[in-house]
Formats: C-alpha cells, structure tokens, sequence
C-alpha cells in the first residue's frame, strides 16, 4: 500500500510518499511560497537527483497537483499514474478535546476541525486546506488526518486543567492541549522497542526540542503531562518563544508600553526565548558558536534554556515519581551534544551518568548516550512523525476495510 | 482578489498599501512624481520599522511586506489589478481628475473605491463611464489598528460591486464593514467632528482646560484619545475641511467650525503634523 503524507502550512507544504509493505521512503518534498508567483516546488524520488521548479502556484489545490504531477514524472518522479496512491495522511495542530486518536476524513471530522479554528487559527485552516486540495485532485482517495494534540488526551484533569474559574474552560475549552504529541509517542515507543522493555513498565520523560520545544511526562506509555499548554508558547523557553513567564507581565507590559494584543503576542511569540536574550539569533547552533567566542549574552541564552529545560525533568520526575528514560529528539535535541552534557551532568542526583563519548557521536540512528551503570537510560532518537502518520493511516484503511 | 491599486501615498495610502501587503495581497502604489514616491515608500518603511520596535513583525516579515508593494507612476500599471483604492487629498476637483483616468485605464470589471470621508460618491461615480463599479471605502487613521471601513454606497453604485467590496473587507482584510448610505461625513466623521467641535466650543468658553476637557473624555468615557488630541491627530485643518463641508451641504448651524479653529489653522497650528495643536508633540507624533 502507498500512502502520501501532507504536512500544509499556510504558505507551505511539506510531502513523503510511503510504501507501507516495508514502511519505506519512496519520495520526499516540499512546496514554499505558496500563493506567489514565484513559488518553489523541491522535489526527491528515492535513488534520484533532487529537482526544484520554480512556478506560479496560488493555492494548495495547485500545489497538490503539482506534487502528482512530479511524483507521475517519468523521469524524475516514482509513480506511472496517481491510482497507485491508495491513501492520504494529513498532519493537523489541534485536535480539541474531539479527538483522541487519529481519524479518517469525513463530513464530520471536517466540520469538527473547523470548529477547531478558534483554538489553532494560524494552523487548523492550514490543515483544511491540504484535505480540500487533495479531494479535488483525487477525489475519491482515501484520507486521515492526524493531531499533534491526541497523544496528550490521556492527560488527567489535575494536569490539564488552569487554576482560574471553570466557566472559562466550559465556555471557551480553555485548558491545556499539548503538542508535538506525534513525536513524543513516536519516541517514547522507539525507545522502549530498543531498550526491548514494555512501555506499561517505563516511567519516561521526552524532551522534543526543535524551533518549538516540549517535554512530556509518559508512564505506561500515555502522556500524563505535558509542557506546552492550550497554545504552544507555554513550557519551555523556546527559538523565539517565552515559555513559562509570569502571567500578569502581559497586561502590565501592555500598559507600560501601550501595546496592543497583536503586538504583545508577537513580542511573546516572535521576539523572545533565545533571540531576545542573545541579542544573536534564534538558532541553537549560532548561540554555541557566539558562545565559544566569549559572547555574554550567549552563553546566558544558553544557561537560561538549559536551566529550564532541566527544571522541567525534574518536575516531571516528581510527577512519576521517578525516571527510567530519558530522551532528546527533535533538531536541537538531537544535534545539541554540548546542551545534552549540560542538562545530564546537572541530574547527577537522579542517578543520570553519561557517556560523553557516545554522546558526542553524530548519528541519524536512536542511540544510548548514557554510562554503563547509568541508573536512568539517556537516549536520542531522531523523530519521525511521518511516519506515525503513514502507519496510523494505515491502520485505519485497513481497520475500514 | 490578488493585486490592489493604491492611488496616492499620503499617510492613509501608506496605511492602506501597509495594510493590504501585510494581508498578504501586491499592492501597486501610484503617486506623481518618482520623488513623492520614494517618500511615500520610505514612510511606509518607517512605520514598520516603529512596529518593529513595539514587536508586532519580525525582520523578515518586514521584507515580505515591502516585497509585496510595488512603486508605480503609470496608471496603465492598473488594468493587471482587482481593485483600485483611491486615498488621495479630500479634493472633489483632484478625485475626479483621478477617477476619470482610472475609468480610461481599468477595464470595467475593475471596482474603483475613493477612501473619502465626506465627499459625494455620486459625484465621483458620474465622472466615469461605468458608475456601477465606483464605491467608496472609508478608511480610519491607522489603518492597521482601526478594525472598521465604512462602505459607502453610491446611487449608482451596483449590488454586485457592493458584495465584492464586502466580501473583500470582512473576509480578505478581515476588517468590520459597515454599510452606509451617500451622506456628507457618513457615520463616522459625521460624529466625531461634530464631538470636537463641541470641544472647542466647551474650551473656548472657558468652561475647563484643553487637558482636562480630554482627561474628561478618556477616563469618563473610555476614549483612548480625548477629543482636542484627537483633533490635533486628524489635522486641525481636516477637520475644519470636514465641518466646512458639512456645515455647506447640510446647511444646519450644529456643524458650523469653532472660530478658535479658524484661528488655529490660521496660525499654523495644525496638531501632530506641525508639532503643535491643542498639545505638543515630537517628531514621532508622542505627546511632549
């Protein structure tokens, strides 16, 4: 069975084109700049060269048959006609409380998403996009879609409820969601399958640390906590994000500075975490660099987002009431060595030893970094939502069928 | 709808171009002289530069957005665009000049919108071959904070231009539209001129001091802006303009202009624009 995998922004899309039978890549792609006239398609079948196109597409649906178009190919793509296509998985941001789990596209899973719209304006729409492109092309393909926000359903309500009046969760759904919840599963189970210990036993912390970081608490494989909340600025200090700050900044900041909701939420969202302290970039790698050359405020960037990210294991520790894995994915977490030591040499009290040498070895495959006689296992694993997607796809066509 | 035509870049063709591209949509922006151009270009960069400090776009999202608006003298640049918004001078003469080109240059499916605040639709829409497609979208200084466009109907002006200008304001630039009907100052000009020149009066009398008619007005009735430093940011000069023009066309005493008006603009003091108004100010409009 091949299933194509969609991840639609608002300007851009990203593609893998899966064989199901042994669960690999048999193309790669994106489209950017949707909506211009000089938008860019990249595309990569397995074992080919990459090619780029740069043409005028104004909108998903163009862009969708621009991805068949080059997949169909006959010389750069993979395919000899698009019925080989047997199904579509969608990435979708929120979830709600609606859903759980993954779900096939139906009249009413979409009217559900865009009831969403209140809580994921910038990315639900995104998502429906992608779903109205792909039906218009292929009309009758099977599709899924799949929420960043269902891993973290299993929450309980002391963990996903906020300290003020309930009538605000009643009438707005205000709580707490989670994200990245694809990857935090994804992780977890790889971790566990390496370790060839069952998930119902482990008590796990993941820390997704990408552009946008999370850390999740996982006992018996379910999400228990997680640290980003109804939106994704809250938890840690992220690129551009704050993280956790003090509520009550935002309406005196607004007052001090007479700024507006719009421009607080850029402030929060755009202008803060590791850029506003570094005054550098908002890039892990050029904050190490700045700070092997001495650069102050680097290197307080770095301490700040390290210190928080280590508050945040041990919290969730407490909330298990114990550690057995650790895990680092996503680009920081996984290409960050100096960041790992740091948060690691700091958890010495929770039995937590590494292995610099292991730990210093750049690697695509999961791997262990922590020592021998380690009392918690310390493991990266490169995440690979797509392919959580593609199986969840999977399974539900053949579940329908 | 895709690219807009921008016709004159004052400070509410600034606002209105900076808006447009910020929506994501190419904003061709014509003015008459390459000189007044780069100007009007130039501000434009200068106000996203002033939100950049306050935090509401990024470095790059700033380039996006000044890629997006195109400088442009030729009105045959026009006939590519799905729509025309008119933002020049409150001048009947000068807008009609402006609409009789457009009328030559667009082809008729193209709506052309005048951001006038007082001026008669009619008037401009007769000066053109198709009057149907002539419609009038009044604008709020800034543009980009102020969530409202009046839309302003025509006698002529047809059902299907008013659902597109409709369509295009409450869905592509997600603004409040309101409805009106041809009248001198409309809705909101109407009201707020009147308010001000009240406020003259009420200063003028000697009833209580400029700061405090404000204070009055912002802590009594929640206005961000009491009504004389409202007066000093419009323009003493627009708002005699509009009370002239409304005192004209109603020829009802209500909207005859304070004299202490007259004598400002006579002065020379004409609010944020010269420095000095009811209040002072410095370069960057910030009460001193």
């Amino acid at each position: 069975m091949k299933i194509l995998v969609i991840n639609a922004g608002s300007s851009s899309l990203k593609y893998q084109l899966y064989e199901m039978n042994d669960e690999s890549v048999l193309a790669t792609g994106r489209v950017e700049r949707i909506g211009f006239e000089s938008s860019i398609l990249s595309h990569q079948s397995t074992g080919k060269q990459e090619v780029k196109e740069v043409s005028e597409i104004l909108d998903h649906t163009v862009a969708i048959r621009k991805v068949l178009d080059i997949l169909t190919h006959p010389e750069h793509g993979i395919l000899t006609s698009i019925e080989e296509i047997d199904a579509v998985g969608h990435r979708a941001v929120h979830g709600g409380e609606t859903f759980a789990e993954s779900a096939l596209v139906t009249t009413e899973v979409l009217k559900e998403i865009r009831e969403l719209i209140d809580l994921a304006p910038l990315h639900n729409p995104a998502s429906l996009m992608g779903i109205q492109a792909v039906s218009s092309n292929i009309p009758n393909v099977p599709q899924s879609v799949v929420f960043d926000t269902a891993f973290h359903q299993s929450m309980p309500e002391k963990a996903y409820l906020y300290p003020i009046p309930k009538i605000l969760y009643r009438r707005h759904k205000i709580r707490r969601y989670g994200f990245h919840g694809t990857s935090h599963f994804y992780v977890s189970h790889k971790a566990a399958e390496y370790l060839e210990q069952p998930i119902e036993e482990l008590k796990i912390v993941t820390c997704h640390i990408g552009n946008g970081a999370s850390c999740t608490a996982i006992q018996g494989g379910k999400s228990i906590d997680t640290s980003m909340g109804m939106t994704p600025l809250e938890g840690m200090m992220m690129g551009t994000r704050s993280g956790d700050m003090d509520p009550a900044i935002v309406p005196f900041t607004m007052a001090k500075e007479d700024l507006t909701i719009n421009e607080v939420t850029s402030m929060l969202n755009k202008h803060s975490g590791l850029l506003a302290i570094s005054g550098i970039s908002s890039d892990m790698r050029e904050i190490e660099e700045a700070m092997e050359d001495g650069d102050a405020n680097a290197k307080l960037a770095f301490d700040m987002y390290e210190y928080r990210i280590r508050k945040y294991i041990g919290s969730y520790t407490a909330a298990m009431n114990g550690i057995d894995v650790l895990i680092f994915t996503a680009g920081v977490g996984e290409n960050a060595s100096g960041l790992r030591k740091k948060i690691c040499e700091q958890l010495s009290y929770l039995g937590i030893e590494l292995n610099e040498e292991v730990n210093n070895i750049r690697s695509s495959e999961i791997r262990e970094i922590s020592a021998k006689n380690s009392k918690v296992k310390v493991l990266v694993v490169p995440t690979n939502e797509e392919l959580v997607i593609a199986r969840d796809t999977h399974k539900l066509i053949l579940a329908n069928n | 709808m895709k690219k807009i035509g921008v016709i004159g870049g004052g400070t509410m063709g600034q606002g209105v171009a900076e808006m447009l591209s910020v929506k994501g949509l190419d904003v061709f922006l014509v003015e008459r002289t390459p000189e007044q151009l780069d100007l009007s270009y130039e501000q434009i960069e200068i106000n996203l530069d002033k939100q950049l400090e306050k935090w509401a776009i990024t470095v790059a999202e700033k380039k996006l957005i000044l890629s997006r608006i195109h400088k442009t003298l030729e009105y045959n640049q026009l006939s590519q665009c799905d729509m025309i918004i008119e933002t020049i001078t409150e001048d009947l003469e000068l807008k009609k000049e402006v609409f009789n080109k457009l009328d030559d240059y667009c082809p008729k499916h193209i709506i052309l919108a005048s951001n006038t605040s007082t001026l008669s639709l009619t008037e401009l829409a007769n000066e053109t071959n198709h009057p149907e497609r002539v419609i009038g979208m009044h604008f709020l200084h800034p543009v980009s904070k102020v969530d409202l466009v009046e839309i302003i109907r025509g006698l002529k002006t047809s059902e299907e231009t008013f659902e597109h200008t409709k369509h295009f304001v409450e869905d592509m630039i997600t603004k409040k539209g309101i409805m009106v009907y041809e009248s001198p100052g409309f809705v909101t000009t109407r009201l707020i001129c009147v308010l001000i020149n009240e406020a003259l009066h009420t200063l003028q009398e000697g009833v209580a001091s400029a700061e405090e008619i404000d204070v009055a007005m912002r802590n009594g009735y929640d206005f961000k802006h009491g009504p004389l430093e409202m007066c000093d940011r419009f323009g003493l000069d627009a708002v005699l303009a509009a009370m002239e023009r409304m005192f004209r066309e109603f020829g009802d005493i209500k909207y005859r202009p304070s004299f202490l008006l007259k004598k400002m603009v006579r002065a020379g003091h004409l609010g944020v624009k010269s420095g000095e108004g009811f209040f002072r100010y410095d370069k960057d409009g910030d009460r001193l």
